[in-house]
């Protein structure tokens, strides 16, 4: 019975076992977190982004794209040496790697500086590998194993990478009359849906000492963020709750982009309009995926004092629902964007789901020119 | 988990030792391997490979023993969700006086709760016994490429011994019609010169036969050594590779396990918080939807009397209108009224009748 909870729960991970796969899609991923990072300058400039949101959305973007060039290294053997690791992704609504890839990192990063201190440079691996290859004619694939978990074990200890959990940080915005509003943001991989997640709040403080240098206040905000940090909670129910939680802190505003799935005709399972449009593009390799990409964004709209036991009273933010989907949605809108190569994009247009009606769309033009589209 | 600790610092000492004496055989069959062409026998006896797989199938016992000790680890867990699904001692006393606070006390202990650090835990572990099971392969294939590589050269070198011995074989087999010829000769030989130098030959002939009959004892004795050797060569690497079979059923065992424990763990988490708070979420922005709705009643109220009182002017129109056209009616009689009697006046006028 248990068993049977876990393989539904596990059924939709799949295992790269194949090098030119695994190549592939690691290729795939670098070129699209190319792109990441100009729809996120293509956000900022419609202004819909304030330039220090745009910049701490790009250094998580930029993480992102370490994490992917990370285990790229580690699985840069998969299918060549006998024991090899392989990469496990969800091939179903999302398309990236699984958590538990994350948290294996994170367990690997631990040991990093160990491993490299165990390890020969890179200079001598090379040499060897030469030595082997003229001296025994043979394929050096053990050596070239060893270089390639060296080049992981470098790109940890280098950081810069977008770990399993991002632990909040907090920027100064500006003093708003008596209280301190503060821009908080931390991110997550989403274990439930398994895609990287970025929230970021509008705070505003009104306690005594500021938020960041409070050592009573920041690291209970810090846990209490972290372990809401859920993809299944809506955003009414993690603001609510904080809110509830610190009296004097006011979360003013509280959006969470959601930076996938990913879809491609190759590597994922999907359902609905995208897989007709996926399949009838027919395109050459690289250039079958859609990337979609979700920001919800939940305002307060007033604050009410409300009476808490028989003497004190806090005050409470009341947030703005979204009129129509307000209840279910549990934010003041959302938006859906999906940005895709220019074959794809053909295709979409011609068939012009229903579905798909209502997402922004960007197309990756040639030369990776990114072309907003209304 | 100090258990857990000690288990594995137990299966490390286990592993290594398992490892020094799995090293100890192969090399004690490359150093026989060397002294193979000074006729020394090799001494791996059987009783030596059964320790080592008495030894190694102890050590997996241990780490299979390891790897369902990861359960005491995960039952940390359950005590987690328990707590999560009902309420500590003091919500239960509190709860006595006001239910309402010892909800919202719960609610605040489940949005705190997180089990990643356990997780964490969960994985770094089951990774600290995969990298002992991978270390134990490593060791095992390595031994089995040297092993084997070693057996090939000891075939080749067999099958040239076995060639050797054919060759004297035959060399002898072809002496014997010589021998038999000779000895034919000296019987029938009369002069004693003659059959001298025949003796001479004989004996010559004998001498060449018995050292390549003793040639060939050593030849095979020599096939039959290595012949020994690769069989125990063989043995060998079969136990080597039964062990990397097992070490790497249990790798895989372990990781599949610990990935769909994390999943499950993670999923009933994120189930239990999310079930639990949503619900109450909603409730809690109700008291701004409360307010709206006041708001929103005011709101109708206002516009229903500004609707009545446009109502009210409209019906006073009507009552201002009938007045006005009373007005306008009575204006018009007295108009109509005055115009004839101006008119009389203006005929008078006209005629120049006044007075007249």
């Amino acid at each position: 019975m248990a068993n049977e909870v876990k393989d539904q729960l596990t059924s939709d991970h799949a295992e790269l076992y194949d090098t030119l796969t695994a190549r592939r899609y690691f290729a795939k991923f670098e070129r699209i977190g190319g792109h990441l990072a100009r729809v996120a300058a293509e956000v900022e400039a419609e202004g819909k982004l304030s330039r220090t949101e745009a910049r701490v959305l790009g250094v998580y973007l930029k993480a992102v794209a370490g994490t992917f060039r990370a285990l790229s290294n580690k699985y840069l053997m998969t299918g060549r040496g006998e024991g090899a690791p392989k990469l496990t992704i969800d091939r179903h609504e999302s398309g990236f790697p699984v958590a538990q890839e994350l948290m294996t990192m994170a367990v690997d990063a631990q040991q990093a500086e160990r491993h490299l201190a165990g390890m020969p440079s890179e200079t001598e691996l090379k040499d060897r590998m030469v030595r082997q290859i003229v001296g025994e004619l043979t394929i050096p694939t053990a050596l070239q194993f060893a270089l390639s978990q060296r080049y992981y074990y470098e790109a940890l200890a280098a950081g810069g990478i977008f770990w399993a959990r991002n632990d909040p940080d907090a920027q100064w915005i500006a003093n708003v009359g008596e209280r301190r509003q503060y821009l908080v943001h931390w991110a997550v991989w989403d274990t439930q849906v398994n895609l990287p997640v970025v929230y970021l709040m509008d705070l505003e403080d009104s306690g005594r000492k500021p938020l960041p240098n409070d050592a009573y206040r920041w690291p209970q905000v810090q846990h209490a963020l972290m372990a809401q940090a859920i993809g299944g909670l809506k955003l009414l129910t993690i603001a609510t709750g904080f809110d509830k939680d610190f009296a004097d802190l006011h979360p003013k505003r509280l959006r969470r982009i959601v930076l996938g799935p990913m879809y491609s005709a190759s590597f994922t399972l999907q359902s609905g309009p995208i897989s007709q449009v996926l399949e009838g593009t027919k395109a050459p390799d690289g250039e079958d995926w859609a990337l979609v990409w979700t920001v919800e964004d939940l305002v307060s709209e007033r604050e009410e004092a409300v009476k808490e036991g028989w003497f004190s009273s806090s005050v409470r933010q009341i947030y703005k629902l979204d009129p129509v989907a307000g209840a279910d949605l549990g934010a003041t809108r959302q938006e859906r964007m999906i940005i895709l190569p220019e074959k794809p994009y053909q295709v979409l247009v011609e068939q012009n789901p229903r579905g798909l009606q209502g997402l922004r769309k960007f197309v990756v033009g040639a030369g990776g020119r990114l072309i907003p589209t209304l | 988990m100090a258990d857990f600790e000690t288990q594995i610092k137990e299966s490390q000492a286990q592993v290594a030792e398992a490892q020094a004496k799995i090293s100890a055989i192969t090399s004690r069959i490359e150093a026989a391997r060397s002294k193979l062409d000074q006729g020394a026998e090799l001494d791996v006896e059987n009783a030596t490979l059964e320790e080592v797989h008495k030894h190694t199938d102890l050590m997996n016992a241990n780490i299979a023993e390891l790897i369902m000790g990861l359960d005491d680890v995960t039952a940390g867990f359950s005590k987690d969700f328990d707590e999560m699904r009902t309420k500590t001692g003091m919500e239960s006393f509190i709860g006595i006086f006001s239910s309402a606070k010892a909800e919202s006390m719960r609610q605040e202990r489940m949005r705190a709760a997180s089990i990643d650090d356990k997780l964490q835990d969960l994985i770094s572990k089951s990774d600290v016994i995969v990298k002992l099971l991978q270390g134990q392969l490593d060791i095992l294939n390595a031994q089995k490429t040297k092993v084997e590589g070693n057996l090939a050269g000891t075939l080749t070198e067999r099958e040239e011994t076995v060639g050797a011995l054919e060759a004297v074989r035959a060399e002898v087999a072809a002496m014997d019609p010589r021998i038999i010829e000779l000895e034919n000769k000296i019987s029938v030989e009369q002069d004693a010169a003659a059959r001298t130098k025949l003796e001479t030959e004989l004996a010559t002939l004998n001498a060449k036969y018995n050292a390549l009959v003793q040639d060939e004892q050593v030849k095979l004795a020599k096939s039959q050594t290595l012949e020994r050797y690769i069989e125990k060569g063989k043995t060998w690497v079969d136990s080597l590779q039964n062990q990397a079979a097992t070490q790497l059923v249990l790798i895989n065992k372990l990781q599949t396990d610990t990935k769909q424990r994390v999943v499950l763990y993670d999923a009933l988490t994120s189930s239990l918080k999310t079930a639990q708070q949503q619900d109450v979420a909603h409730r809690i922005n109700e008291i701004g939807v409360k307010t709206d709705q006041e708001a929103q009643t005011a709101m109708a109220a206002i516009g229903a009397a500004t609707n009545d009182k446009m109502a009210d002017m409209l019906e006073a129109h009507e009552g201002h209108m009938v007045f006005a056209r009373q007005i306008l009616e009575q204006k018009a009689k007295a108009d109509e009224r005055f115009a004839r009697r101006f008119a009389a006046i203006v005929e008078k006028h006209d005629k120049n009748a006044y007075g007249g």
